[in-house]
Order: C-alpha cells, then structure tokens, then sequence
C-alpha cells in the first residue's frame, strides 16, 4: 500500500503536484487500473469528474478548474504518462463539448455529467441514405407538438447506436428555408419505442455500425441545443470534435477498445525477419515519416496555439491520419508477403493486417470523406473560391434532394 | 500453337460471359464463399462443359486446343465475376504442367478427365513462405518418396490430383500424388478472400509418381502462364469495379448533383481507367508474347504480374473510397474486389519480385 506520509504536501494552485498526489493516491499505475478494491472504471470516472480533472479547463460551477491552457495541458500530461482516462475531456467528448458551447444550463446540468462519466454513451445521428458528404441535405424531420418534437426518418452508419443512451440529432424543422437554415439539434433518448435500430455488417467482419429507423420517436423540447433552425452551427462543433479525435488515431483503436492499437512497423519486420530487406526498410521509413511529420505537426500547432496564435495545422489531422493508416495498413501487408493472403485465430498477425486494411476507411469516409476534408481544408482554411453549390440558396422544399 | 482464332475467340469469351452471368452472379458467389467447400459443382460442370476447364487441353485429348491467348481472355471474365472455381490451378497449371510431360500414358489418363471436369487437379509449388521460388519449395524426393509442405496451394480441398513440385537430388521434379493417398494430409488455411480456399499440404512418406520430362524449366514456363493468366484475372476485376464505381458516380446524388460532377472524383477517376487499360494491355501484350515465344516474353511477363496486380489492387481499393460509406458495408461487392486484389497479389510471387525480374529482363536484353 501507499505510504501516505510519502505523498508530496499540496499547495493549493500547483497543478502539477495536486494531479500527481490525487493520481498517485487513486490510481495503481503498475496495474494500469484505478485502487479501489472492484478497479471498476465506471468509478475511477466519477472520481475525475468530482475532482473537476475530466474537464480541467472549464470554469468550476461547470465541473472543472478553470485551469488556463497551459496547467490543462500538464494535467492531461500527467494522466497520460500514468496510463489513467478521462482528462482532457473538455476537447475530446462530443457530447460535453456541444452541450457546454451550447446547451442550455438544464441540459447542461442534466446531461454533462453524466457523458463525462461514462455513464451515457451516444451516438451520432447525422448521415442518411440521401445525406453524407451533403449532411444538410438531411430529410428526417421534427415537428414540434407542444413541448415535444416527434421525429420521423431514417438514419445510416450510426456507430454504437444499439449501446447508446442518447442520440446527437439533426434533424430539420424548417423545410421552407434554404437547406442549412432549417435544421436543429437535439439529444434525442435512444431507448423508446420510436426508435428502431437494425445492426449492418461492416467490411472488417463487425457489425459497430447500425440503420436507425425514427417512428413518431419522441423529444422533449428542453433537448434542443441551441436554437430551433441553428443545428448546423451546433453541428459543426460536435463535427470539430470528432475530427480532431479521428485526428488523434481514434481510428486506430479495434472498435469497442479505448486502448490505443499502435504497433511499430520495426517490430513487425523483425518478427518477419525481414528487418534488412532494404525495400521494405524504405517503405518503413516512408510509412513511419507520414506518421512522426504529423505528430510534429501537431506539437508545432499546440505550440503557436499555446502563444495565441491560430494554427491551421490542425484541420489537416484527420487527413494526415487517413493516409498514415492506409499506408501503415499496406507497408504491414507488404511485410507480411504471402502470410496477408491468411486470416483468422490461427493467423493473428495477418488478421490484424487485414483489419486495418478494412477499417482504414473508417477514417477516410466517416466523419467527413478525404475529398470533403480537402475542400475544407481549401476553401475554409486556404480561402479558396467555394465549390458551386446549386441548391445552397434555395429553399429546400425544392430543391432536388427533396424533388428528386 | 493456337488453333482458335480471333473470332471464335471472341466467341468464347461472349459465351462464358454470359454463363458467368447466368451461373455465377454476386448472389451465387456469396453463396459459394459461404459453404465450406468453396466450390460450386454446378457451375464447374457448366464451365467445363464449355470447354473452359480443357481450353488447353490439345483435341487429340478431349480439349479445345487454345492457347494462353484463350485463357488470357476468358480469365479477363472470370476476374470481373470474381469466379470462385478451380479454373487457375487445374485448368490452367495443372493442364500446362502435364502438356510438359513425355509420358503418353499419363496424359491419355489425366487430360480427358481434367478437361470434361470430372477430374480436379491443382499443383502445388511453393513451401511456407509463400515466395514461389525455387529456394522456397518445401517438398523434397527421395527415390520416389516425398516428404515436406507446400503451401499456399489453391483448390486443394476439393482436388482429386495434386502436382506437387519437389526437390529431387540436384533438380526439381514435378510428382502426382492422389490427395487422398496415405500419408498426404491437407490443411485449409483461412484466407482473406472468402471466395478463395487456399490450403497447406503436409506429405509424410507419400508414393508418388514422376511426371517423365518435367523439370524445373516446365516449371519456370507453367508458372509464367500461371502469372499470365492471373493477369487477366486482375485487369478483368479492376475493370469490373471500375465500372461499378464509375456508375456510382454517375447515379449518386449528393450537394445536388451526380458526385461524378465532382473533379476530386473525376480526376480520380480519370487516373484509374490509366491503370485499367494499362493492365488490360499489359496481360494481353504478355499473353502475346508468351505464345509467340519472343525474345521480350520474360520482360512482358514481369510487367504483367506487376502491373496488374498493382492496377487492380488500386482500383479496388479508390472504389470503396469513391462509394463512401455503402462500400464499407460486407453486402456491398467493392470489398470483394479489394480482397481478391490483396491475395492475388501474392499468388506466385509478390511485385516486388517481379519488378526485380523485369529489371533482369530489361538487362539481358540491353
Ligand atoms: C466506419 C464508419 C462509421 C460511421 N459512423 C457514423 C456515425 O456514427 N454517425 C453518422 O451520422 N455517420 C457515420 N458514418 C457516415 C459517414 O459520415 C459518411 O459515410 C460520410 O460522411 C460519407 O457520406 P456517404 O457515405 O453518404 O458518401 P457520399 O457522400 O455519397 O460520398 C460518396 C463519394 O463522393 C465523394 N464526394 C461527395 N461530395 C463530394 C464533394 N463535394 N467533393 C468531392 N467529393 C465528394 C465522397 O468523398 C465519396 O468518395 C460512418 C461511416 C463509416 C465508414
């Protein structure tokens, strides 16, 4: 046991050593689980909520610190080096982070500490059969009934809807404005008969990702964030955020893992026995430069952010990620030779090839397509002229989305 | 020589287009990878009632007589159906390597039956590291005994003759062993494709007979038909899904236009149908070469393996980017395509062989 006369004395206001001494106390780095006698997660979360670490940078009535940039920055530093989750959750919770920047203080109160926690999951419901890359072209719709909205429609690709407690929902209340303008955003309850959740099979073998089927599935009016026909703005901030996660190799986790999946390319080629095949040691090279360039990237940004400057380095994560993965994926199975032919238990390492060369595409098509990052990038970042948008200005009852 | 000419050719190929498209559509397909034999009895009948499975063979034995411009064709369609069948290892090689051989008797024998199907004969070459190279084979002779694995061996699960390349003394030598022979055990590997049964042969003490005539330079030529004909398996599947993509894109609707209107999607496209003509001439070229026998033939046959196997694994792998998310889901054909791609690329030895290989060529000639 922990000797508590050993722990450092606390001054109130140092950061660096109120965040060791809480994590040395609570959290048992050897064994990489909380000390508390059950090691349940769940309870390790209420623990980082309640000391106002899982979002350290928010203003404490809104359970965090106030912490400014850089003491944030040392307390998700310190939980990352003792192995421990659930810091740094005011830039990594979609759910959190669009409730604080727009939620109203019921729904915040009500909702937030519940998905810092862990004890909500969510989904997002935003794309549909008719409306991916064009997600404003959406046609699920809400209508409001006194101080309810029912919603009818159809959604498509919702990861982890049959686990999640609520939905993230765009859906449009407005058919008479232009197609931007008349959506809104809800935290919808996914457990009521309305809402009918049908598993697809995805091309790695898993089934994560789901249809949702919206019958008269009902929301109470307190669960609109922001204002009703402003969700595409709230839209782009929970968009942000899971951008910037997919950025961070979120696609790099087996689905259902938060464990980080990252394998060197060295170790493969050695077990291989191939280590000094000068081909593949160039391929490692280039494979290992895409991925060290962009973390360099991404230090370089947090720097000039740190000193106030905006970095526009940071909308080219999720991009650099897609090719990291996919090329990761290729130089493996280059490595591999014959063996990527094999699959299955009794091929483990061919098998984890394989589904990285599947599950790639998690991160160029969800969240935003490659193609549709590097308009982004161009036209929001570079300030390139914008793709023509013929049904932009129109309102959206004729458009052809809805006119076919 | 061939005996079959361009027309009748084209005749062929129409004829087993449509007895793909008949026989062996995306649901059968599904069907077949899905039970555990991998095989449709059905449909190899009425491919080998066609006269594919005995496109090689000569007619004195039952065959059409063609030659691998005939088979460069047809496995052009049978790469755009993904055909799950044992046309590469038994119709192909296992043909070829027999046609090598000085032995009458063996070819009045095995010929006939492998040409009207009855028989399913495959070859196995290479040993556990799957090279295809004469260092990596795995079986070894001794006074007609053979002893060792091969791996990586295509339709062994449902073959009745195996062809099995071993070392013998200083040479190689090519044996036929009855799969169900004392002493042969044969072990399905799961492979990624699902369309595909590949297995590992383990032989212990196995009688087997020589294949009089056959040495390592049959080999080395049965092998560049083997790769040949895989190349147009590859420019027949990249154009496949090219086409599926490319009516994707004309169909889909999204910002209110066709996503072909789109240039990032154009000019993607615009690039793959380089690589899709280029494979397509780059297996016919070797193809050609091959059955004229001329002194570029080793080259053409490089490129091919290369330049196909790389063609049709980047088309299949942009096709699911360019569907989105309807490609990542396991009804959706494009993965099928990617699956394929990624194993055939492999079979009888990876790019980076042949790249080293053609380079080889270009110097002998130079
Ligand atoms: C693994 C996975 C998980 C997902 N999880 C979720 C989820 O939880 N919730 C959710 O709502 N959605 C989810 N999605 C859906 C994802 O956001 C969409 O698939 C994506 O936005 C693309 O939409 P789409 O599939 O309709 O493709 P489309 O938009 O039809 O795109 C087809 C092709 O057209 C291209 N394209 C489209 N517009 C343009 C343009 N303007 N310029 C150039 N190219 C263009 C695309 O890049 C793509 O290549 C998930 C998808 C995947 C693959």
């Amino acid at each position: 046991m922990n000797d508590v006369l050993s722990q450092p004395v606390v001054v109130e206001g140092d950061v660096a050593a109120e965040v060791e001494a809480f994590l040395t106390k609570h959290w048992d780095k050897e064994n990489g689980r909380p000390r508390d006698a059950d090691g349940r997660i769940r309870g390790w979360m209420e623990k980082v909520f309640e000391a106002g670490w899982a979002v350290a940078s928010w203003p404490r009535e809104w359970f965090g610190r106030g912490l400014d940039k850089d003491d944030a920055r040392t307390v998700l530093a310190a939980f990352r080096k003792a192995g421990a989750p659930g810091a740094g959750q005011d830039r990594t919770n979609i759910s959190a982070a669009t409730l604080m920047t727009f939620g109203t203080d019921e729904l915040k109160r009500g909702l937030i500490p519940g998905f810092l926690t862990g004890k909500y999951t969510n989904c997002l419901l935003y794309s549909e059969p008719g409306a991916g890359s064009d997600l404003a072209a959406l046609r699920t719709r809400a209508e409001r009934k006194g101080d309810e909205y029912i919603v009818n429609g159809q959604k498509v690709w919702t990861s982890g809807a049959h686990k999640a407690d609520f939905g993230l929902l765009i859906a449009r209340t407005d058919w008479d404005v232009p197609k931007h303008q008349g959506i809104s955003f809800f935290f919808i309850d996914m457990r009521q008969p309305g809402v009918e959740i049908r598993p697809i099979n995805q091309i790695t073998g898993d089934s994560h990702f789901n249809e949702v089927f919206l019958d008269n599935a009902v929301v109470p009016a307190k669960n609109l964030v922001g204002k009703e026909g402003e969700g595409w703005k709230v839209l782009q901030t929970a968009l942000a955020v899971e951008r910037l996660i997919m950025g961070d190799g979120a696609g790099e986790r087996r689905q259902g893992s938060s464990k980080s999946n990252v394998v060197s390319l060295i170790d493969i080629a050695r077990e291989a026995g191939k280590i000094n095949d000068p081909l593949i040691r160039q391929e490692i090279a280039r494979a290992t430069a895409y991925r060290q360039l962009n973390a360099l990237n991404v230090a370089r940004a947090k720097e000039e952010m740190a000193q106030g400057t905006s970095s526009p380095i940071m909308s080219l994560g999720k991009l650099a990620m897609s090719r990291i993965l996919h090329t990761d994926a290729a130089v493996m199975t280059q490595i591999l030779g014959a063996a990527s032919m094999l699959d299955g238990a009794d091929n483990e390492r061919a098998a984890d090839v394989n589904y990285r060369t599947a599950n790639a595409y998690m991160t160029s098509i969800g969240g935003g397509t490659d193609q549709i990052q590097r308009n982004i990038i161009s036209e929001r970042v570079l300030g390139l002229p914008r793709e023509i948008e013929l049904d932009r200005d129109v309102p959206f009852r004729t458009s052809r989305a809805v006119t076919g | 020589m061939t005996t079959i000419g361009i027309e009748e050719r084209a005749a062929i190929r129409e004829g087993f287009a449509r007895l793909l498209s008949e026989k062996a559509s995306e649901a059968d397909l599904r069907r077949t990878m899905a039970s555990d034999s991998g095989h449709d009895t059905d449909l190899w009948k009425a491919i080998s009632d066609m006269g594919i499975a005995g496109l090689l063979v000569d007619p004195d034995h039952g065959g059409v007589g063609g030659s691998i411009l005939d088979v460069e064709t047809i496995m052009e369609e049978a790469g755009a159906a993904l055909l799950a069948a044992p046309l590469l290892s038994g119709g192909v090689m296992a043909v070829a390597l027999l046609a090598e051989s000085s032995d009458a008797d063996l070819k009045a024998r095995l010929l006939p039956a492998i040409a009207s199907g009855e028989t399913i004969a495959t070859v196995a070459v290479t040993g556990d590291n799957g090279l295809w190279t004469r260092d990596d084979i795995g079986v070894v002779a001794t006074a007609g005994w053979l002893s060792g694995t091969a791996s990586y061996v295509l339709s062994a699960n449902i073959a009745d003759v195996l062809l099995v390349v071993a070392i013998a003394g200083d040479g190689v030598a090519v044996f036929e062993v009855d799969s169900k022979a004392g002493g042969v055990t044969i072990e399905p590997l799961q492979a990624w494709d699902p369309t595909l049964r590949l297995s590992r042969i383990r032989f212990d003490k196995v009688a087997a007979k020589v294949l009089a005539g056959v040495d390592s330079s049959s080999v080395e030529r049965t092998l560049d038909l083997a790769r040949v004909a895989l190349a147009g398996e590859q420019a027949g599947a990249a154009r496949r899904i090219f086409d599926i993509t490319v009516e994707y894109l004309r169909t889909r609707v999204q910002f209110g236009r066709p996503i072909g209107g789109f240039q990032a999607l154009k000019h993607m496209a615009a690039d793959l149908l380089v690589e899709v003509e280029s494979a397509t001439s780059a297996a016919r070229a070797a193809a050609q070469a091959l059955a004229k026998g001329t002194p570029d033939a080793a080259a053409l046959v490089s490129l091919a393996a290369f330049a196909c196997a790389d063609a049709f694994h980047q088309v299949a792998a942009a096709a699911i980017q360019m569907h989105g998310g309807i490609a990542f889901t396991w009804e959706h054909p494009a993965h099928l395509y990617l699956r394929r791609a990624r194993v055939d690329a492999q079979l009888f030895g990876a790019s980076a062989y042949h790249r080293d290989r053609y380079v080889s060529a270009l110097e002998t000639a130079a």
